[in-house]
Parts: C-alpha cells; sequence; structure tokens
C-alpha cells in the first residue's frame, strides 16, 4: 500500500515567447501530466506546490490554490454530496521541496484519506533579478493510491548547516535602486558540497536498508548546480546508464529538477526496467533530500 | 455507520483507522513590545480618509516589530516558549514546519532559501528534525498542523513543531501612505499586526483525547480574491484584497463543509465550547457567528474574538488567541476546541480538538 507514480508532465519557456511565468509553467505541465495520465483534474484530492520563483514574488495565496482554479480541479462551491474536493497548499524547501512534497503527499495519499495527489514545481525569473540562475522550467507529478507493492518505501532529509552561507536568496530592498531586488549568492564550492553532503547523505541511506550502489537500478537527481547528477552518480559508483539524460532546454532546472529527471526517464524507457529507483536531491541549505521508490518493471 | 464522502480532505476518528491520537502538548507565543493603536495608524496616511479603524473593525491596536526583530525572530521566540511549557526537549523534535507568510530575516531582507525552518530548527537546537517551509495564507499554521496530525496518526513521527513568526505590520504602514477610502483594496491590510506563534502536535498517551479532527478544502475559484506582493516603490510588501466578496463567500461556503465535518464527528455545532475562527475583525467574526447560529440553529458555546489588543496576526491568530485563553485559564478539560481557518486562496479548515492535560501544562514552567 502506497503512492505510485502515475504520470509527469513538464513545461518550459521558448526563447524569446513573453509570458511564461512560474504559474503559465506550472498549469502547462500539470495540464500535460493529466493528460498523460489520463485522468481529470477533478479527481485531484490534494495538490501541493513546490515552485520557489513566482510570478511577481508573490507570497500570498498559496499558488497551488491558482494552479487549482487554472486547471478546473474541484474550484468551485457548492460541496456536493459524495463528491470530493481538491486541498491545495505550498512547499518550500529549495531544490528539495519536490521530495519534500512527495513525503507530504505519500502518507495522505498511499495511507491516508487521499487518493490523487499533484505535485507542480515550477520556477521563473520573476524580473527582480540580474543573475537569477535558473531556466525557467515547469514539472508536475501525479501520485494515486495503490495496494500494490509499488511506490515510495522510504525518505530521508539532512541538513548541513555548516554550509548555510553557501547558497542564500533573498528579495531585499534597495534603496540606491529603489526597488526590491532578488539577490541570489552562490560561493564557487556550493556545487562540491552538495555533491560532498548528497553522497553521504545517500551513501548512510542506502546502508541503513541494506542496499549498495549496485542495486540502484536508476538515479533521479537534482539537476542544479550545474553537473551535480554526474558528479553524484559517480561520487556513489552509479554507472552512467542508469542516470536519464536531461534535454538541454529542462537541464539545470530547480525545484522541478528531478521531475524533468524523471519524465526523461520514462521516455528512454529506464523507468519501466527498473526495480529500484533512488532520488536525490540537494540544494540551499545544505538540504538533502532521498527517497527511494519501488517500481513495477513493465 | 455510513458516512458520505467528504468534500474536505479529513482525518478524524471516523475518516480512517489511524493507530494513533495526536495532541497540542504546549503552545508557544513571542510578540513585540511595541504598540501601535489604530488611531496612531489612521494618523499617519497620507489621505484624508474619515476612516474610523477600531469602530469598523474592534482592533485598538497591535503590536509591531522594532529595530532587530523579524519573523525570524518572532519563530525563535515563539518556539522557545512553546518548548519551555513542554515537557519535551528540543532533540525531541522530529519534524519542524515553518508557515510565515512573511520571512523577513533582517531589515527588508525577504529569504526565500535556505528555507526558514532551517535556521529555526538550528536556534532552539533541534537539528535533527525533519525541516520545511510551507505557504498557505493565513491558514499555513493550521495547514501544518494538519500535516503533523497526519504522521503522528500513522505513527510515523511522535513529536513535531509548528511555528510562525509574521513581521506583517509593514503592510499597514504601506497601506496607509496609499488608502483614499474605506473601499481601497489595502484596507484590510490597516488590520494587520505581528507575532509569532509555535504549537508542539505529539503522540497522546493511550486513551488520552486530542485532535478529534482536521480537515481542510480549497475553494479555489475564489484564488484571485487576495494577493500578497512586494511593494514595487518601497520596502515590505502591500496586499490587495477584496474583502467584502470573501466574506461573503466565506459564510457561503463554510457553512455546509462544518456541517459535514461535524457529521464525521457526531457532534452538533452547540456541542462545540469554543470556536477560534481567523481573527480578521471583530465585526467579520460577530456577523460570521450569526450566520453559524442561523444554520445550525444555535451557535458554538463561545465564540472567541481575540483581535482587540493584536490585529490580524495572518497565520498564527489561532494560536495567539489560544495562547492567551490558556494563560487565563478559560478552557476546562473535556472542552471542545475548534480551531477554524479561513484564507487567501479561498482555504478553509477546520481542527478541532477535546482539551485535556494542556489546561494545565501551559502553565508549568518544564
Amino acid at each position: 500500500m502506497g503512492a505510485r507514480i502515475e504520470s509527469v508532465g513538464t513545461s518550459h519557456s521558448h526563447r524569446g515567447l513573453l509570458g511564461r511565468g512560474a504559474l503559465h509553467l506550472s498549469d502547462e505541465a500539470a495540464k500535460k501530466c493529466l493528460q498523460h495520465a489520463g485522468r481529470h483534474a477533478d479527481d485531484i484530492d490534494l495538490l501541493v506546490n513546490a515552485g520557489l520563483y513566482k510570478d511577481r514574488n508573490m507570497a500570498e495565496p498559496a499558488l497551488a490554490s491558482i494552479i487549482q482554479e487554472d486547471i478546473g480541479a474541484n474550484p468551485g462551491h457548492p460541496p456536493v454530496r459524495d463528491r470530493h474536493g481538491t486541498f491545495s497548499f505550498d512547499v518550500m524547501n529549495g531544490a528539495c521541496g519536490a521530495i519534500s512534497a512527495a513525503h507530504l503527499v505519500d502518507g495522505l495519499v498511499g495511507k491516508g484519506p487521499a487518493r490523487l495527489g499533484l505535485i507542480v514545481a515550477g520556477d521563473a525569473d520573476p524580473g527582480t533579478s540580474q543573475d537569477f540562475p535558473f531556466p525557467s522550467v515547469g514539472g508536475a507529478l501525479l501520485l494515486a493510491h495503490t495496494d500494490a507493492d509499488e511506490g515510495f518505501a522510504r525518505f530521508a532529509f539532512r541538513t548541513f548547516p555548516e554550509y548555510a552561507d553557501l547558497f542564500e536568496v533573498r528579495l531585499t530592498w534597495e534603496p540606491d535602486q529603489k526597488h526590491n531586488v532578488l539577490e541570489v549568492r552562490q560561493d564557487p564550492s556550493f556545487g562540491r558540497r552538495c555533491v560532498e553532503c548528497a553522497t553521504e547523505a545517500t551513501t548512510a541511506f542506502l546502508s541503513a536498508i541494506g542496499l549498495g550502489a549496485q542495486d540502484v537500478d536508476l538515479l533521479i537527481a537534482s539537476q542544479y548546480p550545474p553537473g551535480f547528477p554526474g558528479e553524484l552518480g559517480g561520487a556513489l559508483g552509479v554507472p552512467l546508464d542508469r542516470m536519464p539524460i536531461v534535454p538541454p532546454e529542462l537541464a539545470g532546472a530547480h525545484t522541478a529538477g528531478p521531475i524533468v529527471a524523471l519524465e526523461s526517464a520514462m521516455r528512454s524507457g529506464q523507468l519501466a526496467r527498473a526495480r529500484n529507483v533512488l532520488f536525490v536531491t540537494a540544494g540551499a541549505g545544505v538540504t538533502t533530500g532521498i527517497a527511494l521508490y519501488r517500481n513495477v518493471p513493465r | 455507520m455510513e458516512h458520505a464522502v467528504p468534500w474536505m480532505l479529513l482525518e478524524g476518528e471516523h475518516a480512517d483507522a489511524a493507530r494513533y491520537t495526536a495532541r497540542f502538548d504546549s503552545v508557544g507565543l513571542q510578540l513585540p513590545e511595541r504598540r501601535l493603536t489604530s488611531r496612531e495608524l489612521m494618523a499617519s496616511t497620507r489621505h484624508h480618509t474619515n476612516i474610523d479603524l477600531e469602530r469598523l473593525t474592534g482592533i485598538r491596536e497591535r503590536r509591531v516589530c522594532s529595530e532587530g526583530e523579524d519573523s525570524f525572530t518572532l519563530a525563535v521566540g515563539a518556539a522557545r516558549d512553546c518548548l519551555a511549557r513542554s515537557h519535551h526537549a528540543p532533540a525531541d523534535v522530529e519534524m519542524l514546519i515553518c508557515s510565515s507568510i512573511t520571512r523577513y530575516m533582517g531589515r527588508d531582507s525577504y529569504r526565500f532559501e535556505p528555507p526558514l525552518s532551517l535556521s529555526i530548527k538550528e536556534a532552539i537546537g533541534a537539528p535533527q528534525a525533519v525541516n520545511l517551509d510551507l505557504s498557505n495564507a493565513c491558514a499555513g499554521m493550521l495547514t501544518g498542523v494538519f500535516l503533523l496530525n497526519d504522521f503522528i496518526r500513522r505513527g510515523v513521527i511522535r513529536c513535531g513543531m509548528v511555528v510562525s513568526g509574521e513581521n506583517i505590520s509593514g503592510l499597514g504602514t504601506n497601506a496607509a501612505r496609499e488608502i483614499r477610502s474605506l473601499f481601497s483594496s489595502q484596507l484590510a491590510s490597516l488590520t494587520l499586526g505581528d507575532a509569532g506563534a509555535a504549537v508542539l502536535v505529539e503522540r497522546a498517551p493511550d486513551g488520552k483525547p486530542g485532535i478529534l479532527l482536521a480537515g481542510f478544502t480549497t475553494i479555489s475559484e475564489h484564488s484571485r480574491l487576495c494577493f500578497g506582493l512586494p511593494a514595487p516603490h518601497g520596502p515590505g510588501a502591500r496586499m490587495f484584497t477584496k474583502a467584502r466578496t470573501i466574506h461573503k463567500v466565506a459564510m457561503q461556503d463554510a457553512p455546509p463543509l462544518l456541517d459535514a465535518v461535524l457529521e464525521q464527528t457526531g457532534l452538533r455545532l452547540a456541542d462545540i465550547d469554543w470556536l477560534i475562527p481567523h481573527q480578521t475583525s471583530a465585526r467579520a467574526i460577530k456577523a460570521g457567528g450569526r450566520v453559524l447560529a442561523e444554520r445550525f440553529g444555535g451557535g458554538p458555546k463561545h465564540m472567541v474574538v481575540n483581535c482587540e489588543e493584536y490585529g490580524n496576526t495572518s497565520s498564527t491568530t489561532h494560536f495567539v488567541a489560544l495562547h492567551r485563553y490558556l494563560t487565563e485559564k478559560r478552557f476546562q478539560r473535556g472542552d471542545k476546541v475548534m480551531l477554524l481557518a479561513l484564507a487567501s486562496g479561498l482555504e478553509i479548515g477546520v481542527v478541532l480538538l477535546e482539551m485535556d492535560d494542556l489546561v494545565e501544562s501551559h502553565g508549568r514552567a518544564h
């Protein structure tokens, strides 16, 4: 009994195309995801957005509620007897946000009152930064209740606060410029520390469940910092053919990183052949979020 | 007894077969010392408005941050107060959720990454806790409670904390510069006050009562009725609200949902001893109370209004009220308390609990 991955969807901004903010990207990814699964938006019990960089840096409401309205997931009143509604909220945990969201959704869908949960993660430059490092990418992941022996088996989160200063993003009022500026501060060692922390956390995670790198059939990793997936795979000893190749237009995706990697693995057939799927995310904090997903090879 | 499929996503006695009950172990609070009266705020408006804010909202004053105070310091202060009232040590906290709308760490500096929850858990000595931030407007803390309730009921964790530090009164200061009349979309910003609050949620000992039911839903056709955004030409943020429409749709949508919640528990609204709604204004709460009493043929025994001295402290209002009523020893063992979230989204949530040891342990320092 658990929550199985039913489908994924992604979207990205085409060069030169305007009006592709985080909301638009998230809406599009969510709709594609539902379409791939042959599901209606009204089937969704739970919608969690893990995207961080939203249009105009909106702080309220949760972007998830707007996505819910846009995709038409039980948007309206009145509550109808014997029909369920949809509950939406945002999770913010940087590059590990999608795995944090999966941790929450897994419980409510796999063992709780929900049957279908949609995780959405999209980021786009809100237009207040001179050095926004992430491409405009959206991703959506649909998790469905299953009574079978598949789904997320274990999650683990760790933080390495000694490296908390290596990556920081703040929206700060700059009196000289007379506006709020999104400042991205990244130390040159951030990428290396992410690989080190993720390697240490993953090794401990696998050891605790009696698995080794050789048992990992598919490694789904964060896509930022650049080079993270390959370096992590190398450090762990997971062969390259057990990692998806993400198309250039989706490479470097921030909160949607693991979702775009998963979509690539689905397209290549790697997921269909895998039993043990290991998600490893790392980002600011340094925070690591790891999940083992038991897949039924098809 | 067969229960209909509820519209809300519910976890409670009849909704599923969980192994454990979750309960509130302790509630913490951190209020800034500085007070700003509604008269002082309205005296600072750039335009002559003729708005009697105190009469309109029942809010006499609110607390506001001074130099050195921000979302982070309020959250940490509340978390420490919460732990001081708990028999748990920081090392017991397995999950820490920060649900602030405002994420100021330093003057006029809103932090996206790393999450605030990471810095909070380090500050209170709980580095082992799994941390995450969540954002769900003024329903944030109760959303966190809903999630911890799920983890504790399933036996995944025994103890977690939800914390929020709201340094949000700056929206009122910004609104005061621009507001011209009662019909301004920034009127609701004038009600806001600063506060930090925290709650420790733990597995209840066998046979002990706790959270009877927790449920949420989002009526998202109203998702665009309230926006909080950074100010374009100054520090801080601004909030634009269609306040009358939100109040109207909340009064229209909440009663049938409460009906379903009560059906799950076999309770009537009149069985609820204390209903603590989100604290927007005394007038709105009293109007809501009348609608509920009419719909249910009798309201709760007490409708809690706690905004006169604190204003609308956004995601922390329920716990600011709960802390005060616990401090004043107003609750009795066995009292049924309903926390009702109504927030931008439109989020409607309910946490229904039975008071037990907390009525005595709150005043005790551990």
